[in-house]
């Protein structure tokens, strides 16, 4: 969703303007339909072809499939459980850290795109 | 004539000359022109010890060149080359010779055939190094750096220490491949480790790499912990150890990517997670594991350095590399996200991507050596890499919410380097050959099978799946302002806590204990004056001849002195 809703955006660089749709929701939500048929013809093509393996749970249908999957959203549920644990702010070791300084802007070139 | 000498010297004398060149083309044609016939001249070397010098009784190989040390000092040539091509920019005389100080002892340590000389080197990567860090020139950059130098220094003088009780046991100083039987040994091993980020000694890197400049962080991410690879691998191969502490390091870092904030932060942590499949490698010990530990480490300088350019420029651009503070830089840095988009498929290893034909030839070599639980574990850390540096990161700094930035594109020498860098990423993918070719033993390996390329599509997309379900179902943690406790905090917090309390006890019992003694001293001399001194109840009756006494002993005790002497 843009942060700008009457930008002008003749001035983007041709790729960006090319690649506008990512902000409008109803394509993105096609996108995901599509990523979700992909998904479903990788899981089927496992009964298409003769796979071979190494291991014998490979010989599972979908297994590789269901391994992204399903441990994907243990390492995030995991993840977000360490959070509560770990997480401090931002000062929690300053002066003796970089999280709260600001970049030296000596070193930088902020320059915006239609300067 | 330069073929004659170190290749390690010719970065240092290429450093000295940035000495006496003016800034602009002069330097960065330096900058360029090192590597570039360093990697020549490598190229051209024959294999063998080809230089050696005697120091005392020892005998210093200064060039032991074989295909395991030629395919790790080309990737630190070409890593070299693409690191000061994107830091053209970079007038800071500091920053550029540290980094041919550094890149040229790395080059040095892979080519040392002893372990006196790999010392000397290794701690020339520890010195170098620094600098990229403190050249940020903050208070933050100062103390992150000594902090940096304290775990690098440190694991030389753990590899000192090892060689010389290694030289006391065996006589020699080669070095060869060891087994972990004495203290010598397992002080090498552990100096390797640290170097490598071994878990509970690796949060240096996480620490480090984000609180370098901007450019400094590309070039360290290439040399330290690859020398330490190369170091186990020379060193340590088929140590059975290695296997499970590499696959303990492929996992751990996933968890805290995940929920790390600064995106420079995450790919130290997909660092750390890398290094734990080259470590594996090591640890199985095959030709096929060994094969896939050098051809990894040798995309993973690639996809890594142009993951860290691409945030590099958007940092360049914006001043924050947060995942917190960006979003929807797609629109107006679109060349610099297509580059972060290759290094994110070669890391997550898709297919015509670099890592899909390195990454598996450690995962089969587990396999084949019957290492089946960590084959499900580096199949997981597969996953996981994905997650995190695959999608988190060029989600949250190119699309996600948008941040409102427009920031100009990356300027044309970072988008050289990192077009270049991202084609090498794709031709290995597409065409690994020339770096099968190049690596320690002779391939055998197909990695493009039909199994091999839906299997990993399926890993992958369901992994990607997982991701679009997290997040449209708001379960995926938000980018958020704050940082994640990690190891160091032992050392920052709780050991610094520990001595200060331990400090005060001591402070308030010696305080204690002096002002007791004190107070009883004084109490002892006052009661003995009070009775002995002059209005003392004693003195009253000091006979006056007692004085006279005394002095008649003393006068002849120095009579009888003078006629003894």
């Amino acid at each position: 969703m843009s942060d700008r809703p009457n930008e002008n955006h003749d001035t983007l660089p041709a790729l960006g303007r090319a690649m506008l749709w990512v902000d409008n929701k109803n394509h993105v939500t096609r996108f995901v339909y599509g990523l979700y048929l992909v998904c479903a013809g990788l899981f089927l093509t496992d009964f298409l072809y003769r796979k071979y393996t190494y291991v014998d749970v490979e010989n599972i249908p979908g297994f590789y499939a269901m391994y992204g999957f399903f441990l994907s959203v243990g390492l995030v549920i995991c993840a977000k459980w360490m959070r509560k644990v770990l997480q401090r702010p931002e000062d929690y070791y300053a002066p003796k850290d970089i999280e709260t300084e600001e970049y030296p802007a000596t070193q930088l070139d902020r320059a915006v795109h239609d300067d | 004539m330069i073929e004659s000498l170190p290749t390690a010297f010719l970065f240092f004398a290429g450093a000295a000359a940035l000495y006496v060149l003016p800034k602009g083309l002069a330097r960065g044609a330096m900058l360029l022109a090192v590597p570039v016939a360093a990697g020549l001249v490598i190229w051209n070397l024959p294999a063998g010890n080809l230089w050696t010098a005697h120091l005392l009784d020892l005998e210093l190989e200064f060039m032991r060149v074989d295909k395991l040390s030629r395919i790790f000092a080309l990737i630190f040539c070409i890593a070299a080359f693409l690191g000061n091509l994107y830091a053209w920019h970079v007038h800071d005389r500091v920053q550029q010779v540290a980094a041919l100080l550094y890149a040229g002892s790395a080059i040095g340590a892979v080519f040392a055939g002893d372990l006196v000389t790999l010392f000397f080197y290794w701690e020339g990567t520890a010195v170098a190094s620094v600098f990229l860090i403190w050249a940020r020139r903050s208070e933050g950059a100062y103390h992150t750096g000594m902090r940096y130098l304290i775990m690098q220094i440190g694991s030389g003088v753990l590899l000192l220490a090892g060689t010389a009780l290694f030289y006391r046991e065996t006589g020699s100083i080669a070095f060869e491949k060891m087994t972990l039987h004495s203290l010598g040994t397992w002080l090498i091993f552990l100096a390797f480790g640290i170097k490598c980020a071994f878990p509970l000694l690796h949060n240096w890197l996480q620490d480090a790499y984000p609180a370098a400049t901007i450019t400094g962080t590309v070039i360290l991410s290439a040399f330290t912990t690859k020398l330490a690879v190369y170091a186990l691998a020379r060193g340590f191969p088929g140590t059975e150890l290695l296997i499970y502490v590499g696959a303990v390091m492929t996992l751990f870092p996933i968890f805290f990517a995940v929920i790390e904030n600064d995106l420079r932060r995450v790919l130290a942590y997909s660092l750390n997670n890398q290094l734990g499949f080259m470590v594996v490698g090591v640890g199985v010990g095959t030709e096929l594991a060994l094969n896939g530990t050098a051809a990894h480490a040798f995309a993973h300088i690639l996809y890594k350095a142009l993951l860290f350019m691409s945030i590099g420029a958007v940092m360049f651009r914006t001043g924050t590399a947060k995942g917190s503070e960006l979003g929807g830089l797609y629109k107006t840095m679109p060349l610099t996200m297509i580059f972060c988009v290759v290094g994110a498929a070669s890391i997550s290893a898709f297919p015509l991507f670099s890592g899909f034909v390195t990454k598996s030839l450690i995962l089969s070599a587990s396999v084949d050596e019957g290492y089946y639980i960590v084959w499900g574990v580096l199949l997981f850390a597969s996953a996981g890499v994905f997650h995190h540096s695959g999608i988190k990161i060029p989600y949250f700094a190119f699309f996600a919410h948008d941040s409102g930035l427009r920031p100009k594109e990356a300027p044309p020498h970072m988008l050289l380097a990192m077009g270049a860098t991202a084609f090498l990423c794709i031709a290995i993918g597409v065409y690994p050959a020339p770096l099968y070719a190049l690596l320690p033993f002779e391939v055998q390996y197909v990695p493009y099978t039909t199994s091999h390329v839906i299997t990993q599509l399926q890993l992958l997309l369901f992994s990607a799946l997982a991701f679009t379900v997290l997040m449209r179902t708001g379960v995926y943690p938000p980018e958020m302002r704050a940082i994640n406790l990690d190891t160091d905090w032992i050392t920052r917090k709780f050991a610094s806590a520990v001595i200060t309390t331990l400090a005060r006890a001591t402070a308030v019992v010696w305080t204690g204990l002096a002002t007791f003694t004190q107070n009883r001293l004084n109490t002892i001399i006052a009661g003995l004056y009070r009775s002995h001194g002059p209005g003392g109840r004693i003195a009253k009756v000091w006979p006056t001849g007692a004085m006279v006494i005394w002095i008649a002993i003393l006068l002849g005790a120095t009579l009888i002195l003078n006629f003894v002497s």
